[in-house]
């Protein structure tokens, strides 16, 4: 009952948000701060509850930015399919990588990401008759969309802002999905004990296999929207291992394998990061590192996690004081 | 010919600085387990020192090496027993997120203080390459390939020879035995994680003349050094030293005969497939 006035809550304040708070900087913040949920979501769905943690994420965001841009300039298709289409390329590239990293296990599965992703970003580079090499692919405008008779008008955030707002909402639905099925009892079971897991019976490569999908479809439809909203793409700027890395310490600092982790991950890291960019040239990834390290050292269910633990102990002593009263 | 031969000596001289900063990867993961990110960064703040002692105090790199390893060393140490000895019982996936995390703080730092600038050390003796035998051969590359081969020969010596080698080595081989025999493991862990630091650096120092300096090179570092080590064996000194000369003369090869853009990736793809059909290295010598 809490729990639903909480979201309901969360939605109007998600809804009117950019209304009430006009200044293109703070619209552009929560922009970023929902992007990188999506991204953190994504990630937190392989890395969360399936255990594997991915230092590759970049290919496909990589993936689903270029077959957007490519597809609208190219071809002509409306990025808002396109964003989708992003989505399912990303799929799609996933299923190779995943039949040859989940071999490996642990660390090394990490690495074989890491090299992966390394190649990915260097066939991107150097493939210049499709994805326009360093120089990269710049769009000047996007189609003419009319919403409720009026025509939208690209030139401002706004409308951006809707839309990650409802890539986060299936975003952060998907995962609770995943969360409350057999699929992801399935992935939990395999990271605490992949051995266990395999001889109850569990598929655990296609369990995997399905996992990854599904973090490469957000990752997708991520980078197909960041590709529209700051209309350029490079392969240093949408394939680094930095962004990988980005992904992975929004979820971790947020809290592993929970929904709301990579939302408050997002808020707390990409508004730190984002406001010392305003101040400073370079370096806005220092929290980024600190926070990792302080997450792992001293809060492994990261700042949900401890979050939880502190209402629960807020409620507790209300339960008590009550009990006394 | 003289291409082939070029390019096999060009190879060997950039593998051999390859090969000092996987040896210290290498010992590193072989006695705490660690796989670690930073070590790359470690690199990158070798180069810098070089940088700002020939810029600041006007001390050539190869003479400057000699105070930058011992700091090094010390905060090599300073660094596993303050940051990373309580992570280390708590696994290798654990340690490796959180060496990631210090690789962010430290090459985001230099960001911050040194700006994304890239830079270059120009040494006076450094225009003319060498020629001998009508092979090029840049001088300031050719200076560190033998200070390079001079420290890990004397690391190679110190662990095979002395007491503290030895009792790295037991370590790294079977830590329960190793206490039980009287080794203070602890103590082995943390001069190990400084000599790894040390080598490092040191071969951050080095590479300074050949190489341009920016806050992120370590990034691409570590990820080489991953592939250095994988190839020889995790764990592994001679298979690490293998490895990185091997991958110096693959990527020099590589460049002239397969194709510039792709030099980098052909180091990856050999680390993919090594990793899936032999997990224990080239020369079967790793732990997996």
């Amino acid at each position: 009952m809490k729990k639903t006035l909480l979201i309901i809550i969360g939605l109007i304040v998600l809804g009117i948000a950019p209304i009430v708070i006009r200044s293109p900087f703070f619209v552009h913040l929560m922009i970023m701060v929902l992007m990188w949920t999506v991204l953190g979501a994504s990630w937190n769905i392989l890395g969360g509850y399936a255990g594997q943690v991915s230092f590759g994420h970049a290919t496909f965001l990589g993936a689903g930015a270029y077959t957007t841009m490519i597809l609208y300039l190219k071809c002509g298709v409306d990025p808002w399919y396109g964003i989708f289409l992003g989505g399912l390329v990303a799929m799609v590239i996933s299923l190779p990588i995943g039949f040859i990293c989940f071999r490996l296990r642990g660390p090394y599965f990490s690495l074989s990401t890491l090299a992966v992703a390394e190649i990915v970003r260097l066939v991107a580079l150097n493939w210049e008759s499709l994805t326009a090499g360093p120089v990269g692919l710049l769009i000047t405008t996007l189609p003419g969309v009319s919403f409720l008779g009026q025509p939208i008008n690209w030139e401002s955030k706004v409308p951006f802002y809707y839309i990650i707002a409802i890539i986060t909402l299936i975003a952060l639905i998907m995962t609770y999905i995943v969360s409350r099925t057999r699929v992801g009892a399935y992935l939990l079971a395999l990271r605490e004990d992949i051995d266990s897991a395999e001889s109850i019976g569990i598929n655990t490569v296609k369990a995997r296999v399905v996992a990854l999908a599904l973090s490469a479809f957000l990752a997708g439809i991520a980078g197909g929207f960041y590709a529209m909203y700051l209309r350029y793409v490079d392969p240093d700027a949408v394939f680094s291992i930095g962004l990988s890395v980005e992904m992975l310490f929004i979820a971790i600092v947020g809290g592993l394998a929970t929904v709301g982790g990579p939302l408050i991950g997002a808020i707390v890291l990409v508004t730190l990061g984002e406001s010392f960019r305003e101040h400073f040239l370079s370096g806005h990834l220092i929290f980024y590192g600190f926070f990792m390290m302080v997450a792992i050292r001293y809060m492994p269910d990261g700042v949900w996690g401890r979050l939880n633990v502190l209402f629960k102990k807020l409620r507790l002593k209300k339960d008590v004081n009550h009990g006394t009263a | 010919m003289e291409t082939l031969v070029q390019s096999l000596v060009s190879g060997i001289l950039t593998g051999s600085l390859y090969a000092m900063i996987g040896v210290g990867l290498t010992i590193i993961f072989g006695v705490m387990r660690i796989i670690n990110m930073a070590h790359g960064d470690m690199v990158m703040l070798g180069m810098y020192s070089s940088f700002w002692a020939l810029t600041l105090w006007h001390i050539d790199p190869f003479v400057s090496i000699i105070f930058w390893v011992p700091v090094a060393f010390l905060i090599g140490m300073l660094t596993y027993r303050f940051l990373l000895k309580k992570i280390v019982p708590a696994g290798e996936l654990n340690t490796l997120l959180y060496t990631a995390g210090l690789s962010l703080f430290v090459s985001n730092l230099a960001l911050l203080v040194w700006t994304g600038d890239y830079r270059t050390i120009k040494l006076d003796y450094a225009v003319m390459p060498l020629r001998p035998l009508g092979i090029a051969v840049p001088i300031p590359l050719a200076v560190a390939f033998g200070m390079a081969i001079l420290i890990t020969a004397l690391l190679y010596w110190f662990l095979v020879k002395t007491d503290t080698g030895r009792a790295i080595r037991a370590t790294s081989q079977e830590p329960m035995a190793a206490a039980l025999m009287g080794v203070n493991a602890a103590q082995m862990e943390m001069v190990t994680f400084g000599l790894g630091t040390a080598l490092a650096c040191g071969a951050g120092v080095l590479l300074a003349p050949s190489l341009y300096l920016y806050p992120t090179v370590g990034e691409i570092l570590v990820a080489k050094c991953f592939v250095i080590v994988v190839l020889g064996g995790l764990g592994s000194v001679q298979g690490a030293i293998a490895g990185g000369l091997l991958l110096g003369v693959v990527e020099s090869l590589g460049a002239v005969y397969v194709s510039v853009p792709y030099k980098d990736a052909i180091g990856f793809v050999i680390f993919l497939l090594v990793l899936l059909f032999r997990p224990s290295g080239l020369f079967g010598v790793g732990k997996s």
